[in-house]
């Protein structure tokens, strides 16, 4: 799971980030690229629409010359009448996109002709008819193509209009009024006019194709539908008409900017649903205007297409980083697995697991190296510990057997002397470590004469201990019956000072009592001053000489001091282990504590001082490390 | 002629939506309930709607009011057997852009008016305000006012009215000259048919005009319903339609059939308005004679109310 983790970051990290780049360059290319589309679709559209104009001014152009050459001929008095109906029979048929033309007259302009002379030539199938137009039912004076453009005065495009024939063909006629001069008055003669079907122009904007479902469409001057995809239209809807219906103010808008010969890029909604663009244009010749509509939607599609392609490429690709990325931290921290598996083997004690092998020379080989260097200075290490232990353990055996023999040099049975009711003797001997320094020693010089030792060897440990037990040998070889205490110490001193080459030196006190008389004599080589317990709370460290510590100086003389027990009186004898005992705050036990104790319980017996003693020392060292070999011997003479 | 219980009516244009109760009545069964066999018939460019009535070849025809009285007193044996359309739709229209807001700013200006007739009352409305127009005959497009060769145009307002706005004009750019802002609110629709008809068929003629009025009401209350009747017989004739266009012509046609303040009947011809008119066309020398009102207006009572 551990590996997953390290790569679902990794993956969630760069994925993030991969994601936010490509969302926001997708987010530039988009408005970018619809930005593009949108003024490339417009420019193609209004080329289109341009186009398609032109296409069809061309054609209307082309129709316009006839009859403005006719009226040409006419004004110039160069056509004879006689000739009209032949010349216009020529016309129509030299000309296939014309399908009839007629020069309609004024009312009696030739007398003879009557009210109405209007020769008209026309396609009837395959042949080109003549007939003459006029009647009481068709007085062509009231009709738009006659009248508009002589009141007007100009030439005149006729709204649509379908033809007679009953073909469902869209028909438009061009006239052209012409003059006569009378009195330098211009008097109307009549009009010149061509009738031509739309079938080619409503051909051409139907042909017209933007997109899938873009159109074109085409209004007359008025706002009629010519030309529509939806044939329902065709003739019988204006723009206005469908604006209204829809309630659109803004195609009302459009329509209104159409039938004034604009030109414009706009927006339309369609009933059918959708935003779809429009341009629209007019044509100069008849005042008719083009529109060209185009589904946004689909303008927008290829958008659109890219758009999904490019999230599926992203997403793919995404999916595929995932992957490779998932694949090569995999390929990366598999060996940290196995060096994981190995790190636990080798803690486990097997310290010549195989390490992963690693064949790039990158971080991992140094990790695989330090690992390797690991492995082997922990298998050195163990080696070595263990020998220490063994050595260490055979060192503690030899001190135990040691300790046993230190112990048994002292005297250790109590009570000492259960004949002899004079004396109350108890003492204990803690060692700081297996074997200590301290040594206390009681043994009957004489008949009545108890010698009494207490003291301490520089240091602790063994080389105390080995000092300790030669100074304890020596003084019962040469404490002699004659002997005071102060000769005891010299000889004692003059022996361990010869070839004391480790410059050891031992604190000690010797005391001699008379058990009859309570008389002591006592000589101190440097040890702490016993406490003199005496009956009636009056007990206090005995003043003394200090003396000259054992081993130092070969030629010191040692001094005797007396002093005479009464009946109760104790000596209480102990080593700086106990007075220089410390607790947890580096405090001292002390003198004064020791003193204190001493006087409260003073009356004690003497095992239970010394316990109780013991007892209090251990409760103020509380479990604090003891630094020093513990000592205590006391007597009590009765 | 033919079966006893048959009608032939003819309205006085092509179908459109000025016609839409004879549509609904037709359709809905009215006519077949009350017994008659009913062929709406239409004038052409050779035969007008009086031409028919007169050759026989229509038993009840749809006039104006004012062709009504002018046919009689030239001799045409009608009489009016209903009064339909209650109110005047005819209208001078010209454009704010021309400088044109009150009637009197007409005076020297080119007016277009039907060259078919129907002209009497805008020529009357000239005349009375003293104006001197030059009066331009055009055939039935506003095609000339559209293209500017004439300032102003006397149209209907149902019908022309509508098809320069269907061009794109705004209402809000022309200036309106209702005849009834002028204090003639005359009536102008109604039914006509041959005095000795009416002898002969009387009973039917009653029936005719009691499912006519229903018909209307119909039409009245499902307005919807009647324009898509009355666009599906123009496209049977291969007219042009369009809903918007006939919807506003249902509309206004409706509008003048209401009674208003008039106290008549639904299908009854005011007597006030008739002599009105009569006197109207008198003094313009439009008739040389007037009628009795009981003489022109001789509804047929119904002997099943």
């Amino acid at each position: 799971m551990k590996q997953t983790s390290l790569s679902y970051h990794i993956i969630r990290n760069v994925l993030l980030f991969c994601l936010a780049l490509f969302f926001f360059t997708f987010l530039v290319n988009y408005y970018f690229t619809r930005n593009t589309i949108k003024e490339t679709t417009q420019v193609n559209a209004v080329l289109l629409a341009d186009k398609t104009v032109s296409r069809i001014e061309q054609e209307l152009l082309t129709v316009q010359t006839i009859p403005q050459n006719l009226v040409w001929m006419l004004e110039s008095a160069n056509l004879p009448k006689d000739s009209i109906s032949n010349f216009l029979k020529r016309i129509v048929q030299n000309n296939p996109n014309i399908y009839g033309t007629t020069i309609a007259f004024e009312p009696y302009y030739f007398i003879q002709e009557g009210r109405y002379y209007a020769p008209y030539a026309y396609r009837d199938g395959d042949t080109i008819k003549t007939m003459k137009l006029g009647s009481e039912s068709y007085e062509y004076f009231f009709m738009d193509w006659y009248q508009i453009p002589g009141m007007l005065q100009k030439p005149y495009w006729t709204e649509p209009y379908f033809d007679e024939g009953g073909g469902n063909i869209v028909m438009s006629t061009y006239s052209v009024p012409f003059y006569r001069y009378e009195k330098g008055k211009r008097l109307l003669a009549g009009v010149v006019t061509v009738d031509i079907s739309l079938e080619w122009l409503t051909k051409i904007i139907q042909s017209v194709k933007i997109f899938d479902t873009g159109y074109a469409f085409l209004l007359s001057a008025n706002g009629v539908i010519v030309s529509h995809p939806n044939r329902e239209y065709i003739m019988n809807e204006t723009v206005f008409t469908i604006a209204r219906e829809r309630a659109d103010d803004h195609l009302v808008e459009i329509g209104r900017g159409m039938v004034t010969g604009k030109s414009n890029f706009t927006f339309v909604d369609l009933p059918t649903g959708g935003n779809y663009s429009m341009y629209y244009t007019s044509l100069l010749s008849n005042k008719w205007s083009l529109g060209v509509i185009y589904p946004n939607r689909e303008m927008y599609a290829p958008l659109k297409h890219i758009t999904i392609l490019l999230f599926a490429i992203i997403i793919g690709g995404l999916f595929l980083l995932s992957a490779f990325i998932i694949q090569i931290v995999n390929r990366i921290t598999a060996p940290l697995k196995q060096f994981a598996l190995s790190a636990k083997t080798i803690a486990s004690g097997n310290f010549n697991t195989q390490l992963p092998g690693i064949k790039t020379h990158d971080e991992m080989l140094e990790l695989h190296n330090s690992f390797e260097f690991m492995q082997k200075s922990l298998a050195d290490y163990v080696v070595q510990i263990q020998q220490t232990t063994s050595a260490k353990e055979k060192i503690e055996s030899e001190l135990r057997i040691a300790r046993e023999i230190q112990m048994s040099m002292i005297p250790h049975i109590f009570p000492a002397f259960p004949n002899i009711p004079q004396i109350d003797l108890f003492a204990i001997l803690q060692p700081a470590k297996e074997v200590g320094g301290d040594l206390y020693d009681f043994f009957f010089i004489d008949d009545t004469r108890l010698c009494f030792v207490i003291g301490d060897v520089s240091g602790k440990g063994v080389p105390a201990s080995l000092f300790m037990a030669v100074t304890r040998t020596l003084l019962r070889s040469v404490a002699d019956k004659k002997d005071t205490p102060a000769d005891i110490i010299t000889k004692l001193n003059k022996s361990l000072s010869f070839n004391n080459e480790s410059c050891m030196f031992v604190t000690f006190f010797l005391g001699i009592i008379d058990i009859n008389t309570g008389e002591v004599e006592y000589s101190n080589a440097g040890h702490n001053p016993f406490i003199l317990i005496q009956s009636g709370n009056n007990s206090h460290y005995r003043k003394m000489g200090s003396g000259m510590v054992l081993g130092a100086f070969e030629d010191i003389k040692y001094i005797n001091e007396r002093l005479t027990l009464n009946h109760n009186d104790a000596i209480f004898m102990y080593t700086d282990g106990v007075t220089e005992a410390m607790n947890h705050q580096q405090h001292l036990y002390g003198e004064k504590r020791l003193l204190e104790l001493i006087q409260r319980s003073g009356s004690m017996a003497i095992p239970e001082l010394v316990d109780e003693t013991l007892n209090d020392l251990s409760g103020f060292v509380n479990g604090n490390e003891q630094s020093d070999d513990i000592t205590i011997l006391a007597l009590r003479f009765h | 002629m033919g079966q006893p219980n048959k009608i032939r009516f003819a309205p006085q244009w092509t179908a459109q939506a000025q016609f839409a109760g004879y549509y609904v009545a037709l359709e809905k069964g009215y006519y077949t309930e009350a017994g008659i066999d009913v062929e709406i018939i239409y004038p052409n460019a050779g035969k007008s709607v009086l031409n028919l009535l007169e050759a026989g070849e229509a038993d009840i025809v749809s006039l104006f009011l004012t062709t009504g009285i002018k046919s009689k007193c030239n001799g045409v044996d009608l009489v009016n057997i209903g009064q339909i359309s209650q109110h005047p739709a005819t209208m001078i229209v010209a454009r704010k852009s021309d400088s044109i807001f009150h009637l009197s700013d007409l005076n020297h200006e080119k007016i277009a008016v039907w060259k078919s007739g129907f002209d009497e009352l805008p020529r009357w409305l000239i005349a009375k305000n003293n104006l001197d127009v030059e009066w331009v005959p055009v055939l039935s497009s506003v095609n000339l006012f559209l293209a500017g060769g004439v300032k102003a145009m006397a149209v209907m307002w149902y019908n022309e009215y509508n098809q320069i706005l269907n061009s794109g004009v705004d209402e809000s750019e022309l200036s309106c000259f209702f005849l009834s802002d002028f204090g003639l609110d005359i009536p102008e629709d109604g039914l006509y048919c041959l005095d000795h008809t009416r002898k002969e068929k009387g009973e039917l003629i009653a029936k005719f005009l009691q499912a006519t009025l229903r018909g209307w009401e119909y039409a009245r209350s499902n307005q919807d319903y009647t324009v898509d009747l009355v666009i599906g017989k123009m496209k049977q004739a291969h007219i042009s339609a369009n809903r918007t266009h006939q919807k506003w012509m249902l509309e206004k046609t409706l509008e003048l059939i209401k009674l208003g303040t008039k106290k008549v009947s639904p299908g009854e011809l005011c007597k006030d308005d008739y002599l009105i008119t009569a006197d109207l066309l008198y003094q313009q020398g439009f008739i040389s004679v007037k009628i009795p009102y009981e003489d022109f207006f001789q509804p047929v009572k119904n002997p099943h109310p």
